[in-house]
């Protein structure tokens, strides 16, 4: 008897505990539960997911004061990797069930998601007019003629330089207007006799300033049609490989290995140049004592026919979910960041955010001059570049190819011949990629 | 000749403790500088540190993740401990036909990468998000679940019954104890270092937990330490003094946990390896 009773208050405790267990998790989530029962109709809140507080999360929130529409919308925080795998694994398991309304997406990898899962998103040609936009954005956000992405920000490159230290090289602002990268190394050599400063800082794992070279060629490690791998014969490649080891051989390069020392290497003056996509400016501006010692020029052309002095690095756009809530959702974004103008002004006086909308690059705040950067009108340079931006299908193994690439890249600085190095990455990404 | 190999063998470890040290004192160090500093290798303490702390808990919600996290991993060790515990006590003590079969296929799971099932579990979830809200998608509970039982923690403690003095199950039995009074009466207290040592992998494994979280809690209230931190290096413009931060704060925990039960940890470990 004795015993019953033990076992008994023994089970009834177990019993009384996984009760505990489940109403303290559940407790906490009522607000969750009947925000599901809810999604059922329209609802009158909807998510949108984003990585960076201080720029495209800002946006976002601007954008919400700037809308008098009756929806309320809630921007949540996550890592630009974090949105990438949580994204992956709710489509693929083809449940939907918490995703948001409007998420983020790096325009390089924008087409892998519409081609893989083409019926999650929602075509937003209703709500905007994509002739408004850059167009180079377009290629990267559509699909089989619909526009599927809002375009957002605009990953326009620029040179910035100490102008300081290019002074004592003898090297002014027209002197690296306009130029291609066989002169931009040459100006790197002299800084590097004069004031003993390197002149750029890479990341020998990163072919981010390779993909900045090929689109100002018009092209990209796939062809037009972005499903065909383009390595062997691909001429503005090669001609970029050929300027990044002469880079590398010309002694002016200090290593970095990965994003914090990059940043190091501008912030301690240790570099005399960042040629790098336009967001960088506030990793720049971070060192305060520099002030008035940078400017901005257009980023150097490869030095062939077609190049121009204008490229792209990074960018996203917006997407909208094919979930409940999706039509409320395209309105808000067609509503600001489709055709308000007065919103781009705030976007950039307030969060430095270039978009690619062009009727608002003629507004007052993009005249505006920055002291940091000597006084230029660093965002109406930009927003002058961006219109030359070639348009290049970045198709959907961008990333994948660069592994492969920057691999052969490292045998290619070691001494194989260009030609053995393209066609072992053309076969392995054809092999790979198949 | 004697004292010469000692001073060799003392500078070797002292350069070796220094090594293996010198990460989580830059940790510290980092955590009271500025981002730039940090950036540019400065080793020296900064006055930084009240400006790091509370940007860190004005710009984020630290204080929701720390609970989160708290609860998903209380729960899940207590849960953890239980489950493994009884079936590891149940695979050594009771002598079933095919029970060694069933236990090596139970191993072989342990070689199933996680990232294998997420979506699979995922689904899952997402199926029972509709008639069972509080377990479904961007629930604790949803996060608790699919850890709370592994082939690891079964083996763990079934190579720790083997050194179980079986004789006290029969003389439980001959005193009239039921058989779960035995395992909580006699094993649970005689097993003492073995919950410890069990107890602070759960706790670890669960406090760091990364994947499982990142995909199944998606609102802001649910997020968990590993998540927010990853999102603190997210933008274009990282501020590293305070992810240093957030990073030597979200360490405590586990740190304390395991300077706590460090001396049954150790004797736990060996007797599984003795096992």
């Amino acid at each position: 008897m004795e015993d019953f009773r033990f076992k008994k208050s023994w089970l009834s405790a177990l019993v009384l505990l996984t009760f505990l267990v489940l109403a303290a998790c559940s407790s906490d989530e009522e607000g969750g539960a009947s925000e599901e029962g809810e999604a059922a109709e329209d609802p009158d809140t909807i998510t949108a997911w984003a990585w960076d507080p201080n720029f495209n999360i800002a946006a976002l929130e601007t954008a919400k004061e700037s809308y008098d529409g009756d929806v309320e919308l809630d921007v949540i925080e996550n890592a630009q990797d974090d949105i990438v795998s949580k994204l992956n694994t709710g489509l693929s398991s083809g449940t939907m069930k918490g995703m948001p309304n409007i998420v983020l997406i790096e325009d390089q990898r924008a087409q892998s998601f519409l081609q893989s899962y083409p019926e999650a998103f929602f075509p937003i040609d209703d709500y905007i007019n994509p002739e408004d936009f850059a167009s180079y954005k377009l290629a990267p956000t559509s699909l089989d003629d619909k526009q599927y992405g809002l375009p957002f920000d605009t990953g326009v490159t620029g040179l910035f330089f100490r102008t300081d230290y290019l002074e004592e090289a003898g090297y002014t602002m027209e002197d690296l207007t306009d130029i291609t990268w066989e002169e931009y190394i040459e100006i790197g050599q002299d800084v590097k006799e004069t004031t003993g400063k390197d002149m750029i800082s890479l990341d020998p794992n990163d072919l981010g300033l390779i993909r900045v070279m090929i689109q100002s060629a018009g092209a990209w490690y796939v062809d037009e049609e972005g499903t065909n791998v383009n390595i062997e014969g691909n001429e503005p490649l090669r001609k970029a490989f050929e300027n990044y080891k002469a880079m590398m051989e010309a002694d002016f390069v200090k290593a970095n290995s990965d994003w914090s020392q990059f940043i190091a290497s501008f912030n301690s003056g240790d570099v005399a140049t960042v040629p790098s996509g336009n967001w960088i400016g506030a990793s720049i501006e971070a060192e305060e004592s520099q002030a008035g010692d940078w400017a901005v020029a257009p980023i150097p052309r490869l030095d062939m026919e077609g190049a121009v002095n204008a490229s792209n690095q990074g960018g996203s756009s917006f997407y909208v979910l094919n979930v409940p809530g999706k039509e409320k959702a395209a309105e808000f974004l067609g509503q600001t960041f489709g055709e308000n103008e007065e919103f781009y002004q705030d976007l950039v006086n307030d969060v430095g955010a270039i978009g690619t909308y062009t009727p608002a690059s003629d507004g007052e705040a993009y005249q505006t001059e920055n002291e940091f950067f000597g006084g230029q009108s660093l965002i109406s340079d930009f927003s002058t570049w961006v219109e030359d931006i070639p348009s290049v299908n970045y198709g959907m193994h961008t990333y994948s190819i660069e592994d492969i690439l920057a691999a052969e890249m490292q045998n290619y600085l070691k001494g194989k011949s260009l030609d053995d190095a393209f066609a072992d990455a053309q076969a392995q990404a054809e092999a790979q990629l198949k | 000749m004697r004292k010469l190999k000692r001073i060799g063998v003392y500078t070797f470890l002292s350069i070796a403790a220094l090594v293996s040290i010198f990460p989580f004192l830059w940790m510290l160090v980092s955590m009271t500088n500025k981002s730039v500093d940090v950036t540019q290798g400065r080793l020296l303490p900064g006055g930084h540190l009240f400006e790091n702390v509370r940007v860190l808990f004005e710009s984020v919600s630290m204080v929701t993740a720390l609970v989160n996290s708290t609860i998903i991993a209380v729960i899940t060790t207590f849960l953890t401990l239980l489950i493994g515990s009884l079936a590891g006590y149940g695979f050594e003590i009771y002598r079933t036909p095919g029970r060694d079969r069933i236990f090596n296929i139970l191993l072989l799971s342990m070689m199933i990468p996680f990232a294998a099932i997420m979506v699979p579990l995922y689904r899952m979830f997402g199926g029972v998000s509709a008639s069972i809200p509080f377990l479904g998608i961007d629930t604790l509970a949803a996060a608790i679940l699919p850890t709370v039982i592994t082939a690891f923690f079964i083996f763990f403690f079934r190579q720790n019954t083997k050194m179980f003095a079986k004789e006290l199950v029969e003389a439980g039995r001959i005193d009239g104890l039921s058989e779960l009074g035995i395992f909580f009466r006699i094993y649970l207290p005689t097993m003492k270092t073995a919950y410890a040592a069990a107890a602070i992998i759960a706790f670890m494994n669960s406090w760091n937990n990364y994947l499982w979280p990142l995909v199944v809690l998606q609102s802001p209230e649910n997020q968990t330490i590993p998540l927010l931190i990853s999102n603190l290096g997210a933008g274009y413009s990282p501020d590293y003094g305070v992810i240093m931060t957030a990073i030597v704060i979200a360490t405590l925990p586990t740190a304390l946990v395991f300077f706590i039960m460090q001396r049954h940890f150790v004797a736990g470990m060996m007797g599984s390896v003795k096992g």
